[in-house]
């Protein structure tokens, strides 16, 4: 293996290789910045160029332009609630707030360095893991898969606000719902399209999140006014003081947190980086550094999680998400076979890829952080400047996903009822959580109901899934037992 | 060789400077974009076309980038569109209200198989061990696929029961989101069967992982030589997954015979040769009217199976 990194080193290194990553990752990044334009859209947008180069060269390209766009992607979350992939969604709960408050400059500086540090530790464990974890792929099965999306929904109501869990549930479920619109995966049967092929493959999540999330913010500017945010002179990129200290268990938590979660083929960075958020919240200490530590702690973890997306791509050739299906299909066009024997027949290719994705990361970082500044002006423009620049873009981001036009009309009518849920108090966040989860959740179930013949017995009788399912009790009964336990102190005070 | 005499005036009125405009239905990617994609670039750096645009239209499993093919066909110099066997097989069920027939088919360009595998350690290691295990109880163990229920994997595993005399809906068809996926759970042990593409498995096969219980080509297949066709086993099964080029309705007999031309040119060369090669495809030679026979043939076997399976309702 040491002579494989040092081969990996030499290709890595070659300068030409070089130029693609510094010129990937730039691609990669001002692609993802768009709202609703993420890594898919990026890699997509660059095949023709990968084309022209050869295998090793093509594919360093690729990945700087993969993680140059997750890398990009938070910033679209936190400058206007715009989160272009799902994996960011979670950046934008502590981000924006921050941002609006004026910090956007902290804020972004804080995602680009936990950013970085995922994807570091991301690397580093793909260098050394890559081979051995690809077991983990293998024993995760559709019971397993069932009750980690469980949990992640199950989260929702451990961590709601105080009185705001039953909406929060409501609104997961209506999440869960919107995520049944289409064909169904395992019947073939369409449901809920009215007869309109617009339906059939579903609602976008592109489509969602810029409608509940982005839209549904700017048509709430306009209703409900709001402060401007505070104006502070040229918005620089540092830190707080303390905050480099505050984030750094965090980031370590996290960036192990993704790496293995992202290891798992399907909505890796997204879940990784709901858990490491969900996590972090446990982990809360009410200080002024808890939004900080809530910014680094999903960016960490979809850092981490979208380089560990490639221990299954390259090892066993498995896409475990969109953007690394196209990944797959570019190193198909090159007649390099991602699987188990990739590390024979291509092994410079495949070690060049790994440090690549370490010089990636440093690229990005001295890419990203000199660009903060000026990026965070977004923030302090006037709202009748900044609102139909968001509505614009969001409804420009959805039409080029699709060039549908119905895909439009559907998004505005989807924020207008975001609009509406918001100002009756429902928290939009778990309504997209469970709009992403809701077509994994269901496939795993329905496999895991036809194996045991119609029970749910699986979910018993294996040793991991038990394991997530006695997580799944515990994270309920946590807040019941503590509303008991408060409930018995009132009354052993009016007793006393 | 009815197409010869068009051949003959397609060498002339074909010129390299003609420009193709291919839609997609499907994102980038995947099967469908690698082989419309190959196609292009084997064309244009063969000097058989000057350029070739894609344009990628997904939605509504094909349905969209047909109705957007249809409708703006007259806008492109010479429009074509990238299909696949799942055109039939949505028809069959009526997903979409279109058909092969409302396009002109030109050529099938290259063809995947499908096989039926097991774990490379499992000890039921050949098909009639497979079978006779589900004679006996149809429940014994699930069978993965790498699409839905109703869909190519499914089909493909019912012919291949209905031939043993195994009642397809009684075998429990788990459906995975892809092959690859579909390949984790053999491989973990969720199922015991695998029904998938032959481009698909050829790593697993190639490293060990997996056996290949019988394949659905019409002859042995070069890369993976040890492994069985239906047809030597003794059932007439053959099918396969192709991928072709059509035109819009209508188009002239001309442009036709200079895209047949262009192909065929395409077909020979080296360069083709090693595309196929390189991405482990079968090649397909069904142009034009035996096209259209392939087609039908195809359409006729697949709603049988998919009768029997429940997906479609036999004509009354």
């Amino acid at each position: 293996m040491g002579e494989g990194i040092a081969t990996g080193l030499a290709t890595a290194f070659q300068p030409a290789n070089l130029a693609w990553v510094v010129g990937g990752c730039l691609a990669g990044t001002f692609i993802g910045m768009m709202p609703g334009l993420g890594p898919i859209t990026a890699i997509a947008l660059m095949i023709p160029v990968s084309y022209s180069l050869d295998p090793a060269a093509g594919l360093i390209m690729m990945a700087g332009v993969y993680y140059g766009a997750v890398f990009g992607g938070s910033t679209s979350s936190i400058l206007i609630n715009a989160p272009g992939v799902a994996s960011t969604v979670a950046t934008s709960f502590d981000g924006y707030p921050m941002a609006r408050r004026g910090q956007a400059g902290r804020a972004l500086a804080l995602a680009a360095y936990a950013s970085f540090a995922g994807g570091t530790v991301g690397a580093v464990a793909l260098l050394l893991f890559a081979p051995t974890l690809a077991l983990l792929a293998t024993e995760f099965q559709s019971p397993e898969y069932t009750l980690t999306l469980v949990f992640a929904l199950s989260s929702i109501a451990a961590f709601a606000e105080r009185g705001q869990v039953l909406r929060s549930l409501a609104a997961a479920l209506v999440g869960l719902m919107l995520g049944t619109v289409g064909t169904d995966q395992s019947a073939g049967v369409q449901r809920f399209t009215f007869g309109r092929l617009d339906l059939a493959d579903g609602l976008s999540f592109v489509l969602v999140a810029m409608a509940t999330f982005a839209l549904a913010e700017a048509f709430r500017m306009v209703v409900a006014g709001g402060s401007e945010p505070p104006r502070s002179g040229l918005p620089h990129a540092r830190l707080h003081p303390g905050d480099g200290k505050a984030v750094v268990p965090t980031v370590a938590r996290s960036s192990g947190l993704g790496f293995l979660v992202g290891v798992l083929p399907g909505a890796g960075a997204t879940l990784a980086s709901f858990f490491a958020y969900e996590v972090q919240k446990r982990f809360r200490r009410h200080d002024e550094a808890d939004a900080a530590r809530g910014i680094a702690a999903p960016e960490a973890a979809n850092n981490a999680a979208c380089t560990g997306s490639f221990v299954p791509l390259l090892t066993l050739g498995i896409p475990g998400s969109g953007t690394t299906a196209v990944l797959l299909g570019v190193m198909l066009s090159y007649g390099v076979q991602p699987g188990p024997r990739l590390l024979e027949v291509e092994p410079a290719m495949f070690w060049g890829v790994i440090v690549s994705m370490y010089i990636g990361n440093l690229v990005l970082l001295g890419l990203n952080l000199p660009l903060i500044p000026y990026l965070s002006r977004i923030i302090y423009l006037r709202r009748r400047v900044l609102v139909p620049c968001v509505i614009a873009f969001s409804l420009l981001g959805v039409y080029l996903t699709s060039l549908n036009s119905f895909d439009v009309y559907l998004m505005l009518a989807f924020a207008l009822a975001g609009l509406a849920l918001r100002l009756a108090g429902f928290p939009l966040a778990p309504l997209l959580l469970g709009f992403i989860l809701s077509g994994m959740l269901e496939e795993n179930l329905r496999r895991t109901v036809m194996l045991a013949d119609g029970s749910l017995g699986l979910l018993l009788t294996r040793p991991v899934s038990l394991v997530l399912l006695v997580l799944c009790v515990a994270i309920w009964a946590a807040p019941l037992l503590r509303m008991a336990r408060e409930r018995r102190r009132k009354q052993d005070h009016y007793a006393a | 060789m009815r197409f010869a005499p068009w051949l003959a005036i397609a060498a002339c009125t074909a010129t390299a400077s003609e420009r193709l405009h291919v839609v997609i239905p499907a994102g980038p990617g995947g099967g469908l974009d690698g082989t419309a994609r190959a196609v292009g670039r084997a064309l244009v750096e063969l000097d058989l076309v000057e350029r070739v645009s894609f344009e990628n239209v997904s939605g509504g499993g094909g349905g969209r980038a047909m109705a957007y093919f249809l409708d703006n066909a007259d806008r492109f110099e010479t429009p074509l569109l990238v299909n696949s066997t799942p055109l039939l097989v949505r028809s069959l069920q009526g997903l979409f209200p279109y058909s092969f027939r409302d396009l002109t088919p030109v050529a099938g360009v290259v063809a995947d198989y499908g096989v039926l595998a097991v774990r490379a350690d499992d000890p039921r290691t050949t098909w009639e061990a497979v079978a006779a295990e589900l004679r006996r109880d149809p429940r014994a163990f699930a069978v993965g696929g790498g699409s839905a229920r109703g869909s190519l994997d499914h089909i493909v595993l019912a012919m291949a029961l209905r031939l043993v005399e195994v009642d397809p809906r009684a075998v429990r068809y788990l459906p995975y989101d892809g092959g690859g996926k579909a390949m984790l759970a053999l491989l973990g042990g969720e199922v015991d069967v695998l029904s998938s593409g032959l481009g698909e498995t050829m790593a697993f096969i190639e490293a060990g992982e997996v056996r290949v219980l019988a394949v659905t080509a019409p002859e042995r297949v070069g890369a993976i030589a040890e492994a069985p066709t239906f047809k030597e086993l003794g059932y007439p099964l053959v099918f396969a997954n192709w991928r072709g080029l059509f035109g819009p309705p209508g188009m002239p007999a001309e442009t036709l015979a200079g895209h047949l031309h262009r192909l065929a040119n395409m077909k020979e060369s080296a360069h083709w040769q090693a595309t196929l090669e390189r991405r482990g495809w079968a090649s397909l030679n069904a142009e034009g009217a035996s096209f259209v026979a392939h087609l039908e043939a195809q359409e006729r076997q697949l709603k049988e199976v998919m009768i029997d399976i429940g997906f479609v309702r036999p004509d009354e």
